[in-house]
């Protein structure tokens, strides 16, 4: 490759400070410290000064996506590719006593079979050994004929039954409770409870939920024997892939290159090579032959995770003015054999005088793993019910009563301004006491999210002589548009429009990115593009600068296709026919001044509640969302639409259901396990926040799924006077309410 | 001859639970039936996909969907394996104009049939009218449910071409989506249905 000009280094070091930022691990944040420029350069500029930004683009991979013509890793086949299958345990908890896999292997086209180690199976879906095949058929095949003798150890996959003494060991000599954290002053609580005017006490439960990603986990592993290697992945971290896989073939890690070209779809499940990605290398290492290992629709419910599982025992007093004295909470985080994840209460509530334990509460289910805004829907849905419950307890509007506990004003401008949008003032303030048998009910609830970014991402922005641009970073895009937003960026800085910069992304020979997890990738990636773009347009304008008489590199303006200053103009390409041959091309480090974390956003819900039925129909959300400067508001909104979407399906119909005899899920599949459909939308309203003037990039991805959950569940409140405190609200439950609501045992709430 | 699919597998008599049970079920039916033809073992069928015949070697439990995917050469990727049931609707394809789920069809059965995916109703550079209204009303986000989407709308639109949203959702109930894309794509369709109506009065 020809010597191309660099970026000039400053001549001496710039002074530096330390921040704290997230990293992800598994798709979960920590946060680090790193060291950062002290003064960095230009900003973004107002949020209404854009001439791309900030604007209504149509995501730049669209037209590929809706001809068929974009490529998947599902979708990948190469010259001599084997399929991969995996077998699993049907059992709860078992030991492998023998494996007889002869007769798999004697059938014509089974190419490779390869083992799990041999360790003890926790869950029902657990996986055992793997084949490799020429067609997907065959390998079901060899699937069915291998002979696996278990030795079945007793299981217990639900809580409650998992909590007692005597419950079987998830794993042995360990308890299923493990204590994982308290924090507070429980003396202080109980003498601040004595104080309160009204006392709610009770338990909010939700299931595991399922990510259900369209394209299941998998990887196509291409290695034939030789030096190197190309693993393309259905994956949210394209560097998540490399260093594994190599280990698993036996290369260097520089030698195995990871390709995302599309995925479909991952919230939060998609990080790092998986078992799917360890029997792959395997099974391609043993065949010496390109290997396909997507899971079947089966296996992503039974092992490729979900979010943890929740139980809440949640206790607050509140005085008749609407101030929450005191809270008492102990959360239990249902994660299977893995830790889970819930966020602490009282979640972003002021609460007075708090005490929390929290504790893991092992089953004998696969691990929950990270699903957008990992812990904070279950936390939500628990502390919105709560806090709904107080201000109907003390008679007090449920607005103003979240204004009364929350102590950022944020919230309070856009709790009005959704409030206007639903028409809140429509709602009856008493619950259930609408006429007739379809009952209409409204509910609200907050959430908050970081959304700030970090600094793995390195950007490459080349011009070439010819005018053409091209930006360049191995990041991927999850359909959240960040192929969209880093060509508006490059774009924008140099005056031109969508259609003039092409974008290369997602492959670990690019420039290195950060995994797309806890909304980091817009404020990771968004910076470093910017700076390289800055650097390109300086470096063209010094070059140009003797055509347009010699302006200082700054001084020469970027904007409706051409290059100017002092009164004279070239148009792009003529700008551009200054260049050497090989163009120029400029390298872009993250910056922390252009991006920020912390947002905050709001939900309300309408519904529709057939008292008859117990039939729940929404009939509206709206979801206002702060997050900075909007990069692109079409895409913007279309990930609100999506989390409240994601957030309905909580509330209302999704959950795993196991079978507490057999140990295994009984909804592993589209046909049973409830997803959101066509038939159940209601009116979506996206509002993005332009009341916050932040001119700095923050992800808002997990930020807008978390409050509709509790919004949902107030509203089916609100409609029918009952309370569901676990989720799904099926039918089953309200109509379980209205039951024991008409024989007197808990009057309808005003 | 029209072959259907419960002929079809009385005729190899294949093993396993639903085979087994559209066997019995249509045992009566196929009484009635003179000399059912019988494939096994990889056999050589010709399939009209797009408008182009191709000649593809598949087994015959080999679904529509794996021949177009895994054995076509080469591939037709449009129509995308999610569930392999008949719940999602990301596979389907029209079969002489009409949608289908391409997992819950034999490739063998679609021998005498207009295939058509995704491929075969506009390309990038010339999209037809719901591919266009998808991309200009963001009616994608991942995109692994799109070509799905994007074919059952298309026939829908020229069975009913002013549709009301509640038709539309109607129309879409076969279809998953999780990112969570459904208002705009039924922005989408309607306003595909104005841009067809209005430019077919042109």
């Amino acid at each position: 490759m020809p010597q191309q000009p660099q970026a000039t280094p400053s001549p001496s070091p710039k002074p530096k400070k330390k921040i704290r930022v997230p990293r992800v691990v598994n798709g979960v944040e920590q946060m680090v410290e790193i060291e950062v420029d002290e003064d960095s350069g230009p900003g973004w500029g107002p949020n209404d000064k854009h001439t791309l930004l900030n604007h209504r683009l149509t995501r730049v991979d669209g037209p590929v996506k809706v001809a068929g013509a974009a490529r998947y890793t599902y979708d990948q086949r190469l010259p001599g590719m084997l399929y991969g299958r995996i077998l699993r345990c049907p059992h709860g908890h078992a030991r492998v006593a023998s494996i007889d896999t002869d007769t798999a292997a004697k059938i014509p086209g089974v190419k490779a079979i390869v083992q799990a180690p041999l360790t003890e199976l926790r869950f029902a879906g657990a996986p055992v050994v793997a084949v490799a095949a020429t067609t997907p058929e065959i390998a079901g095949d060899a699937l069915r004929a291998i002979k696996v003798n278990y030795e079945v150890l007793p299981h217990v996959v639900h809580a409650a039954a998992a909590a007692r003494p005597d419950a079987p060991k998830v794993v042995a000599e360990e308890s299923n409770l493990q204590e994982k954290a308290k924090n507070g002053d429980p003396a202080k609580v109980q003498a601040a409870f004595a104080t309160a005017d009204a006392i709610v006490d009770e338990e909010y439960i939700t299931p595991r939920l399922h990510h259900a990603c369209l394209e299941t986990h998998g990887m196509v592993v291409d290695y034939r024997g030789g030096d190197t290697a190309i693993v393309y992945a259905s994956t949210q971290g394209t560097f998540t892939i490399p260093a594994d896989a190599a280990k698993e073939l036996g290369l260097e890690q520089s030698a195995v290159e990871s390709r995302v070209e599309h995925m479909g779809g991952g919230f939060g499940s998609k990080f790092g090579i998986g078992t799917e990605g360890m029997f792959a290398c395997r099974l391609s290492k043993q065949a010496k032959a390109p290997v396909k290992l997507m899971l079947t629709r089966y296996d992503e419910f039974v092992m490729a995770g979900n979010r943890s599982g929740s139980w809440q025992k949640l206790k607050a007093g509140v005085k008749n003015d609407g101030t929450i004295v005191a809270m008492q909470a102990r959360q239990y985080r249902l994660g299977g054999v893995g830790q889970g994840s819930q966020a602490g209460q009282p979640y972003i509530y002021r609460m007075g005088d708090t005490y929390r334990e929290v504790y893991a509460l092992h089953t004998n289910e696969d691990s929950a793993i990270a699903m957008r805004a990992p812990g904070h829907p279950q936390a939500s849905f628990a502390v919105e019910s709560l806090v709904d419950e107080l201000a109907y307890k003390i008679k007090m509007d449920p607005v103003a009563f979240r204004k009364k506990n929350l102590r950022d004003e944020v919230y309070h401008r856009q709790l009005d301004r959704g409030a206007k949008e639903i028409g809140w003032s429509r709602r009856n303030p008493i619950a259930g006491g609408n006429p007739g048998p379809l009952k209409r009910g409204m509910g609200c609830a907050v959430g908050t999210w970081g959304g700030g970014g970090n600094n793995q991402c390195k950007v490459d922005v080349t011009i070439s002589r010819d005018g053409s641009v091209l930006v360049a970073v191995g990041s991927q895009d999850l359909g959240t548009g960040t192929r969209t937003f880093t060509r508006a960026i490059v774009a924008e800085e140099f005056g031109l429009g969508m259609n003039d910069v092409r974008e290369q992304i997602g492959s670990s020979k690019l420039g290195s990115a950060n995994p797309s997890g806890g909304s980091t990738t817009a404020a990771s990636l968004s910076p470093s593009v910017k700076d390289a773009a800055i650097k390109a347009r300086l470096m063209l304008a010094e070059r140009v600068a003797p055509l347009l008489g010699n302006p200082k590199p700054e001084e020469v303006v970027f904007a409706n296709g051409n290059v100017s200053a002092k009164g004279q103009s070239l148009a792009w390409k003529q700008a551009c026919a200054a260049l050497p041959a090989a163009g120029i091309t400029s390298h872009g480090e993250w910056r922390a001044d252009l991006q920020s974390r912390g947002i905050h956003g709001v939900c309300f819900a309408e519904v529709e509640v057939d008292v008859e039925t117990g039939h729940v129909k929404p009939i509206k959300m709206v979801h206002v969302q702060d997050g900075g400067l909007p990069l692109n508001r079409l895409t913007l909104e279309s990930q609100i639409n999506g989390g409240m979407i994601q957030a309905l399906g909580m509330a209302l119909w999704e959950g795993r259901v196991m079978d507490a005899q057999l140990g295994m899920q009984l909804n592993p599949g589209f046909g049973d396990y409830k997803l959101p459909g066509s038939l159940e939308m209601p009116e979506l309203v996206p509002i993005i926040d332009d009341d916050d003037k932040r001119e700095a990039v923050i992800g808002i991805a997990e930020g807008c799924i978390i409050p509709a959950v509790g919004a949902v569940a107030n509203a089916v409140f609100n409609a029918t006077g009952i309370r569901v405190r676990e989720l799904p609200i099926t039918p089953d439950k309200i109509l379980m309410g209205l039951v024991s609501t008409r024989s007197g045992s808990n009057g309808v709430a005003g | 001859m029209n072959r259907s699919r419960r002929k079809f597998l009385k005729g190899v008599g294949i093993a396993g639970a639903g085979a087994a049970i559209a066997d019995h079920l249509f045992v009566e039916t196929e009484a009635k039936e003179t000399t059912p033809q019988t494939i096994s073992g990889a056999t050589k069928i010709t399939l009209d996909v797009n408008g182009q015949r191709r000649t593809v070697e598949v087994e015959p439990r080999t679904t529509l969907l794996n021949a177009l995917r895994n054995h076509l050469d080469p591939a037709v990727t449009g129509p995308k394996l999610v569930c392999d049931v008949g719940t999602c609707g990301a596979c389907t394809v029209l079969l002489d104009g009409k949608p289908a789920y391409s997992c819950l069809v034999l490739a063998v059965d679609a021998t005498n049939k207009k295939i058509t995916t995704v491929e075969g109703l506009g390309t990038q550079e010339k999209p037809n009218a719901v591919q266009a209204a998808f991309v200009e009303h963001d009616a994608l986000m991942c995109g692994f449910c799109t070509p799905g989407f994007v074919t059952t709308i298309t026939a829908y639109l020229k069975q009913n071409p002013n549709p009301s949203l509640d038709e539309v959702r109607e129309a879409c109930k076969g279809n998953f989506c999780r990112c969570g894309t459904y208002p705009r794509i039924f922005e989408a369709a309607l306003a595909a249905a104005k841009s067809s109506s209005s430019s077919s009065q042109v």
